[in-house]
């Protein structure tokens, strides 16, 4: 049965945790080279800088447009009309199903599937704690998920700095590096919150996948469809829908809080994408400590809910 | 050296009283856990693990407190739950290296254990294989692996030959076996079979709806009280049975030509009387053993109070 080559001679227990790493980074690192490896996750990594692309090949027309011909106004109107930071406003509220997407391709199965497969008795048997799994699950989604949410804003944000600096992208906002770096963080946290939490409530991917999916759309729904029914309720006119009471109601979803994040954090409340004048009003960004709060909030109550369904065995009181 | 010493270890599910007042010391060793379904087997390991807080009592793993010190446990002991599990979307030897990872390992040397432990487990060929594609008596295999993988000084298998066909029953036996008493790993077997008990283990703590109702060795759980003989003679003899109850041995059953008897003295004087006995009634001696009985009776007895 056993081979020669088989050596249980030496042992390491009594040298404790020292050699290795802690439980969390463990599971972590495993979380990463799984989304890592997918091929989906780097297709929808690109397909969410879609906003990006084609903001950058508009800019890379008009300026050479510009060259082309010096007299031309093309250039100067439509760098007058854009504001830098809003174009990641766009950047990242155009691209909410993408990061859905994603946070659903990594995170849909990252406690359901260890649930249908009892692999929490593999793990909790070993010396890592609740804490550890749940932490290096988590962290297993966040930082993949912030690689997919800032890759494209960083490379937009390396492009415009190295063509744009004369085109006021610096003086528009000096603060817009830190301002992106604490969004992606935080976007990204929102989302592997609620699908972890979500996750481990269910044995299946696949529902917790669907479960997470239709809390997106029906909280869409039901946010712009109590929208809706306040502004005929109370008769306000369509122009005035993007401030006061109306616009609570837009921020009342999943994506809506992650707008109202974004607006907060990018201190705007957005101008018409790709400088084009729309015809709809902008709605205002939130109360700060709403949107935060919001967002902290439901973060919180996934990650409660996750921690109480952790368990090795199930106890029957 | 003791590996667990346990001190009215209570545990309840809501009213379901799965352990009461169990106390015990595990010994150094294979010791099988013995039981019928719902006796408290996989409570009291599970317990060990930390899993399960107790209501009441307490208890050490290899000097380490139960309750308190659950992570310096988990680190010294390796655990084969009684279920099928494997962690999802990785392959054999991914699965154990992580396993060993978790167990306090460093990266490379939890690849090149993972890689040994396989091989030893007999999962060599199949190591690189998604654990989701392996047979029942693979995941078996691979649970063991898992739980060895890090060097634990305690093994807990819980229910190692669940789902099993007599080959590969056979083969984990032997596997549990050679653990314990050729790699020196202490292991603590549950089941509530009898023979895998019998077949790889040394002591035994019969467990019956959450109480201890024996602990020992198994050659002395087989021993039967009063320290009798079975002499087996040539052929059955009626004059062999008189004889021996006229040098004062009780004949406690005869089956064929095989005559129990027990004598109120040593159980020495007890063959001797027994060899008079068969030379007065002129019949041949084949075969003098103290008798035992089956390890199911020694079970039944303890269980049945």
């Amino acid at each position: 049965m056993a081979s020669p080559v088989a050596d249980l001679s030496y042992r390491d227990v009594e040298a404790g945790g020292g050699p290795g790493s802690p439980g969390w980074l463990v599971l972590a690192r495993m979380g990463w080279r799984s989304a890592f490896s997918k091929r989906a996750f780097w297709v929808l990594t690109v397909v969410g800088g879609w906003y990006y692309l084609i903001l950058l090949a508009i800019l890379y027309f008009i300026e050479q447009a510009n060259l082309a011909d010096e007299t031309s106004r093309l250039a100067s109107e439509f760098f007058g009309r854009i504001v830098w930071r809003d174009q990641f406003l766009h950047g990242f509220a155009f691209s909410h199903l993408v990061w859905l997407s994603i946070a659903l391709l990594l995170g849909a199965g990252a406690i359901a599937n260890d649930n249908r497969a009892n692999a929490l008795l593999v793990y909790l048997s070993k010396p890592c704690r609740k804490v550890d799994y749940l932490f290096g699950k988590w962290l297993g989604v966040f930082v993949p998920l912030c690689v997919a949410m800032g890759l494209p804003m960083l490379v937009f944000f390396a492009y415009c700095v190295l063509n744009f600096r004369e085109r006021g992208f610096f003086d528009d906002d000096p603060l817009l590096l830190g301002r992106v770096l604490v969004l992606v963080p935080m976007a990204a946290a929102f989302h592997t919150s609620i699908v972890i939490g979500i996750s481990s409530l269910f044995n299946q991917g696949r529902l917790a996948g669907a479960a997470y999916a239709g809390l997106y759309f029906i909280s869409g729904f039901f946010s712009q469809l109590m929208l809706i029914i306040f502004l005929r309720a109370t008769a306000t006119p369509l122009e005035q829908m993007g401030s006061g009471q109306a616009q609570t109601f837009f921020y009342l979803s999943v994506d809506g809080l992650l707008t109202g994040l974004a607006k907060v954090l990018l201190a705007t409340d957005g101008t018409p994408p790709f400088g084009i004048p729309a015809r709809t009003p902008q709605i205002a960004a939130p109360d700060p400590w709403m949107a935060l709060g919001g967002v902290v909030l439901v973060a919180a109550v996934a990650v409660f809910v996750a921690w109480r369904r952790i368990r090795a065995v199930e106890v029957v009181k | 050296m003791d590996v667990a010493e346990i001190q009215g270890l209570t545990v309840r599910y809501g009213r379901f009283t799965a352990l009461e007042s169990f106390t015990a010391v595990v010994p150094g060793g294979c010791v099988g856990l013995l039981g019928p379904n719902g006796a408290g087997k996989s409570t009291f390991i599970r317990t060990l693990l930390g899993f399960v807080q107790p209501a009441a009592g307490r208890g050490t793993v290899l000097g380490h407190e139960v309750g308190r010190d659950d992570l310096a446990i988990r680190r010294a002991v390796g655990y084969m739950p009684e279920q099928d599990c494997h962690i999802p979307g990785l392959s054999a030897v991914q699965y154990v290296a992580l396993a060993g990872e978790l167990g306090g390992l460093s990266k490379a040397q939890a690849v090149r254990r993972a890689h040994e432990v396989l091989e030893y487990c007999g999962l060599g060929e199949a190591r690189y294989r998604m654990v989701e594609t392996y047979s029942t008596g693979m995941k078996q295999r691979i649970k063991l692996a898992q739980a060895l993988v890090h060097g634990p000084r305690l093994l807990l298998l819980d229910e190692p030959t669940n789902g099993l066909d007599p080959i590969g029953r056979e083969e984990m036996l032997q596997l549990v076996r050679s653990i314990s008493h050729e790699k020196n790993v202490n292991v603590l077997v549950s089941s509530h079979l009898l023979p895998d008990i019998e077949r790889t283990c040394d002591e035994a703590i019969v467990l019956f709806q959450g109480r201890l109702r024996a602990q020992g060795r198994i050659d002395d759980l087989k021993r039967v009280e009063g320290a009798p003989y079975e002499i087996e003679l040539r052929e059955a003899s009626g004059a062999f049975v008189r004889c021996a109850a006229e040098e004062g041995l009780q004949v406690l059953g005869a089956e064929h030509a095989v005559y129990r008897l027990r004598g109120d003295g040593a159980p020495e004087d007890t063959v001797a009387r027994a060899f008079r006995a068969a030379r007065s009634a002129g019949v041949q001696v084949r075969r003098a053993v103290p008798a035992v009985r089956s390890l199911e009776d020694a079970f039944l007895e303890a269980i049945s109070g």
